[in-house]
């Protein structure tokens, strides 16, 4: 018999309005415990309005949306199974970090003693134990880690983060990221991640969905989205000088390869153009060991998914 | 064949409900500056109040039940302000500073948040009361009308309190802005505290008079007034007692209503 997990998140043609403004346009989206989805999209796609429809903050006009096994018609009970970080998450200036993570925590049913293990064990897993100072003497990266340890009080199934890294140096950003992953791959918490940051998005999530003016353009993994986004690149590969003519031929015969050229001012050096396709660094290299041709190096630009994202999106929407 | 598994095996136990809110914002009250710093404010007024009406007639134009009613009279005045601007920040303050929507996604309904903020609204009162019966106790012993001072502090400024301590968290649950909130819920205070300024003459009259009983305002004051320097009985004062219980259990009716449309931008 094949088990299949149900899915943590799943919605339905979900449709959100305000007003005449049709924010989240027939909506559908799957995402699976344990999964990493970034959700991505130019400001006033409707990521943010989605985060709040699947969080009971903002009414569902049409449509329907299962959380953790919970339809959204029973708030309280998806709000149990959800952690929240949003974007501009405000923090209590006067209260110390433990006392927050306790209060959130009771408000969540734990008991006092309960919650106030989890919080000692959620600020020593984001590097916060004991700092019992107020949190308004906290650095932007240590508030978005407490409230990351807020969002995680309950030990949610599904994680929602808004732009969790925002204004952070690339430290703080790492240390973020390492904490999602982890609660991703440790606890199986389905973590959605809405971010501007291409490449955090792709180097954590297992799945981008791409919104635009409300809707999804494209859904799946990073290599799927860039190669289906009709997005090129270009490469370049080094091999022996003497090979060139033979490494020209073999990947004239690869799928990934639009047209090579060369510079003889740069023996060896051999410039590719790449189709839109998925994985092309791994068809060119298999075509150049296939034809017994040792690269020496591969240098592939383009073909991220920034240049997918710019391919799918148009311009800023109005929010 | 395919089985379907539950997505999330992790239970919750039925969360806290308005006391565990009520508890926090007590102690975000209390513990920070902000409490302290009204109160600290509130019993200066009522000291330099209670030093004027207590000196000798050089300075003090009042007889000494008066005064008594002056001092009742401000200190139900000001505790009510005390209070009201406390709840008018209760949920607008939470959205200006960005922290309503981590509150609004917890399992805690929207009723025991606004409960919870309710109840540590009141202790705001409760404080202002507290500080007040000591000056209220002094100032009324020499004309012997304490027991009277302290019984319409404690229950027309009670029931005052108690709606307008609902009606600026009713205000707040809808206001897009701490500004907007304060600024209306002050400015419902200053319209309904108006008709106990009326000339002596007008109030007398049915029309005045009818106006400052359907007032829960004016209607605690005028109580006040009554009791301790007009002297009149207990007996006599319970159709000024009828506008601020109404609008006590209304507003507060309507403050828990407006919770289930708690939105995080406020009223639309």
């Amino acid at each position: 018999m094949h088990t299949s997990v149900a899915p943590a998140v799943e919605t339905e043609q979900l449709t959100v309005r305000y007003g005449k403004l049709t924010a989240v346009d027939r909506l559908d989206l799957t995402a699976r415990p344990g999964e990493i989805l970034g959700l991505l999209g130019p400001n006033g796609a409707g990521k943010t309005s989605v985060i709040r429809a699947l969080t009971t903050i903002v009414p569902v006009a049409s449509g329907s949306a299962t959380i953790a096994g919970h339809q959204l018609s029973d708030p309280r009970a998806v709000r149990a199974s959800i952690g929240v970080l949003p974007e501009s998450n405000g923090y209590p200036g006067a209260q110390n970090a433990p006392a927050y993570l306790r209060y959130y925590g009771q408000l969540f049913g734990l008991d006092r003693s309960e919650a106030e293990r989890r919080a000692q064990r959620l600020l020593q897993q984001m590097s916060l134990g004991g700092n019992d100072n107020p949190v308004g003497t906290f650095s932007r990266g240590m508030r978005q880690r407490l409230g990351l340890a807020r969002a995680l009080i309950n030990e949610p199934a599904v994680l929602f983060l808004d732009e969790p890294t925002l204004g952070l140096d690339p430290a703080g950003q790492s240390d973020i990221l390492a904490q999602l992953t982890r609660a991703a791959v440790e606890d199986h918490t389905c973590v959605i991640l809405c971010s501007h940051l291409l490449d955090e998005v792709e180097r954590v999530c297992d799945r981008v969905a791409i919104m635009d003016h409300a809707s999804i353009v494209a859904t799946g993994t990073v290599d799927d989205v860039i190669a289906n986004a009709g997005v090129g690149g270009r490469g370049r590969v080094r091999v022996a000088p003497e090979a060139i003519s033979a490494a020209t031929a073999a990947l004239g015969d690869c799928p990934a390869v639009l047209s090579t050229s060369f510079d003889n001012t740069r023996p060896g050096d051999l410039d590719i153009d790449l189709a839109a396709t998925a994985h092309p660094a791994r068809q060119v290299l298999s075509a150049l060991l296939a034809a017994g041709i040792e690269p020496r190096a591969f240098d592939l630009q383009g073909a991220r998914l920034s240049d997918a994202f710019l391919a799918l999106t148009t311009n800023e929407t109005p929010t | 064949m395919t089985a379907t598994t539950p997505t999330s095996v992790r239970t919750w136990t039925s969360p806290a409900g308005w006391s565990t809110v009520a508890r926090q914002e007590i102690g975000e009250l209390w513990l920070s500056s902000k409490g302290l710093a009204v109160l600290f404010g509130y019993s200066l007024l009522l000291a330099l109040l209670a030093y004027i009406a207590s000196a000798d007639a050089g300075i003090n134009l009042l007889d000494a039940r008066e005064s008594v009613g002056v001092i009742v009279q401000t200190a139900i005045g000001l505790g009510t302000l005390a209070a009201l601007v406390v709840s008018a920040d209760a949920i607008s303050g939470e959205r200006e500073r960005g922290t309503l929507e981590a509150l609004l996604v917890t399992p805690v309904s929207r009723r025991s948040l606004v409960i919870g903020k309710l109840v540590a609204a009141t202790t705001m009162w409760v404080a202002t009361l507290v500080v007040a019966l000591p000056f209220v106790a002094v100032m009324a012993d020499g004309p012997g009308v304490a027991g009277d001072a302290i019984l319409v502090l404690v229950i027309a400024g009670g029931l005052v309190a108690a709606a307008l301590t609902a009606l600026g968290l009713a205000i707040s649950s809808i206001a897009m802005s701490n500004r907007v909130s304060l600024a209306a819920a002050v400015a419902v205070l200053l319209v309904l505290a108006a008709p106990s300024q009326l000339p002596g003459v007008k109030a007398n009259s049915a029309l005045g008079s009818v106006l400052i009983k359907a007032n829960p305002v004016s209607a605690g004051l005028k109580m006040a007034n009554n009791v301790l320097v007009d002297q009149q009985p207990w007996t006599d004062q319970t159709a000024y007692l009828i506008s601020p219980i109404v609008a006590a259990v209304a507003l507060t009716a309507l403050a828990v209503t407006l919770s289930k449309r708690l939105e995080l931008g406020g009223a639309r």
